[in-house]
């Protein structure tokens, strides 16, 4: 054996009381230097001088020391609830102004209806209800609604699949708040033209999807704008002569009976069909 | 040429990419061929270095060219996907929401990357620790100080251990101390993945860098290693004025290192041939 370079032959091995006084530091220096030299080759004797030190003073110390790095080696990094992530992947129209602008449309109807006694207050909420998910949607995705956007678009999550989780949580808060606010609505006997309170769901959607649809050849900002603007054009224009009794005839023209409802379910497939083939037209944001 | 395109599982192969935005031409041709180590691009303000590396991290879409990144053709959806999960991305410039924290902005983008909820915290913690903010973990981002704030920024590209790092202006913002942690970081990180750092300070590549990439007006003007750039400095006469060459020259300033000295006489060398090849 070549490696023992000191004045010990290969077969001599660390005994007790050479392991307890090195490790008590009273081995004279020469033989503490020719111990370690043959520990780093022999793990028999190795084992017996550690088991040595453990015994002696630097014992307690060590332990000390394993406790401290398990601890910390150990310890569980602290976890982002879960409720953050909901409001991360709600994006960032419902954190901004969208919301009050929603929560004020559905408080500012019931008041105009209950407080001022106004009729056209129900038709009013029904006309401006499935724009109100456009503007979500506009202020959801994209450079010039997402801070963070530059960042997203590189991310496996970025496109369609982020704009669709988005768009879902604008749907969630604005249709229950919206409908249910259109419930709320005084029943009054006078006006039988006015729809009723869920007649506004299948426009929103289509609208919503349409939306999504035209957003992928013009970006989204565009399209709600483009779809939110016409939709406010049918339904207001023709009745501005009328207003604002006139409101509640055309809206009923626009969103009651079973054709005209057909009709808005029917163009919402389409739109979502029309999605689904531009699906990855998102994952660009150069025109978003 | 763009038949050269290998079958390489890691780095970066570009053939023919050519950038249009409108009428202007932000990247004319450019041929690239990166593999593991960190890598340099430099080149004067508005050479294109941000258009390349946004088409790289997928964000921006060539108007020609074939990319393969980690040897998957981002043109297709699913392969694009899972390069995406693989890359970081410091951008030149981004925001953030008002309230987050440094740990919920990193742990956001951790989610967005698609890593496994389980390894987020740690992982998180650690990207954080890398770039030195682990004290101002919780601390809300908007109350950081710029340097602090772009440091979130490369903690956010690192925490998915990405084998493709793309980072444009890393440095900008951080001061001397930051600037030489950061490249010993960068140094590290090149063992193991590639990573393209976009910059116009000389020294960041110098210190940093195993292989520059020099791009001007669009094209690549020089490729080598950072030791045959300084020594093209060497051998290049520092006293010597580039006359008639755009105001934004590098030859306006008076190069003092060997590098700096490098650097001008690729470009001007690339803007003599270009001129030449226009006769």
């Amino acid at each position: 054996m070549s490696h023992g370079q000191g004045r010990h032959h290969a077969d001599w091995h660390v005994d007790e009381q050479q392991a307890r006084r090195y490790a008590d530091g009273s081995a004279p220096e020469p033989d503490a230097w020719s111990l370690e030299t043959h520990i780093e080759s022999c793990g028999p004797c190795a084992a017996r001088v550690s088991a040595s030190v453990l015994r002696g003073a630097a014992g307690p110390v060590l332990d000390q020391v394993r406790m401290a790095v398990l601890a910390q080696a150990t310890a569980a990094p602290t976890r982002v609830p879960w409720t953050a992530r909901m409001v991360w992947a709600a994006g960032p129209a419902l954190r901004g102004a969208w919301l009050l602008a929603v929560v004020l449309t559905a408080g500012g109807a019931l008041g105009l209806a209950y407080g001022m006694d106004l009729a056209w207050a129900h038709p009013l909420l029904l006309a401006l209800a499935p724009a109100l998910p456009l503007a979500g949607v506009a202020l959801s995705y994209g450079r010039h609604a997402d801070p963070l956007y530059e960042i997203v678009a590189a991310t496996p999550s970025g496109g369609l699949r982020l704009l669709l989780t988005r768009t879902a949580a604008v749907l969630a808060v604005s249709v229950p708040l919206l409908t249910a606010a259109g419930a709320l609505m005084p029943r009054a006997g006078d006006s039988p033209r006015v729809p009723g309170a869920a007649a506004w769901l299948l426009p929103g959607l289509a609208l919503t999807v349409a939306t999504l649809a035209l957003g992928s050849y013009i970006g989204c900002r565009l399209a709600a704008g483009a779809l939110g603007a016409g939709w406010l054009a049918v339904v207001l224009l023709p009745a501005l002569p009328a207003l604002p009794q006139g409101l509640g005839e055309q809206l009923s023209q626009l969103v009651t009976g079973p054709g005209v409802q057909g009709g808005w379910a029917a163009a919402a497939v389409v739109c979502g069909g029309l999605l689904a083939v531009r699906r990855s037209s998102f994952d660009h944001m150069e025109r978003l | 040429m763009s038949a050269r395109i290998g079958a390489a599982t890691s780095g970066v192969r570009v053939a023919g990419l050519t950038v249009r935005h409108r009428r202007t031409v932000a990247l004319d041709a450019v041929e690239l061929d990166l593999d593991t180590g960190v890598h340099g691009l430099l080149g004067p303000n508005g050479a294109g270095k941000t258009s390349l590396i946004r088409v790289l991290a997928t964000v921006a879409p060539p108007t020609e060219g074939r990319i393969e990144l980690l040897g998957l053709d981002i043109s297709a959806h699913q392969e694009r996907t899972e390069v995406r999960r693989r890359l970081g991305y410091l951008p030149q410039e981004f925001g953030y929401y008002p309230g987050f924290t440094v740990r919920e902005f990193v742990s956001y983008v951790a989610w967005l990357k698609e890593m496994p909820a389980h390894s987020v915290p740690r992982a998180v913690e650690r990207a954080v620790e890398r770039v030195g903010l682990a004290g101002r973990l919780d601390a809300k981002v908007k109350t950081l100080s710029g340097g602090m704030a772009r440091r979130v920024g490369i903690a956010q590209a690192l925490v998915n251990e990405p084998d493709l790092l793309l980072l444009d202006e890393p440095t900008a913002g951080l001061d001397p101390e930051q600037r030489v942690e950061f490249r010993a970081l960068l140094r590290e990180l090149g063992a193991t993945s590639t990573v393209i750092v976009s910059t116009h300070l000389v020294e960041d590549v110098a210190v940093a860098c195993g292989q520059v990439t020099l791009i001007d007006s669009g094209r690549v003007a020089y490729r080598g290693t950072t030791a045959s750039l300084t020594e093209l400095g060497g051998t290049a006469d520092p006293t010597a004025s580039g006359a008639g060459s755009p105001a934004d020259s590098p030859q306006t300033s008076s190069p003092s290192s060997p590098i700096e000295r490098g650097y001008t006489a690729a470009l001007r060398a690339h803007r003599d041939a270009v001129t030449r090849g226009k006769q």
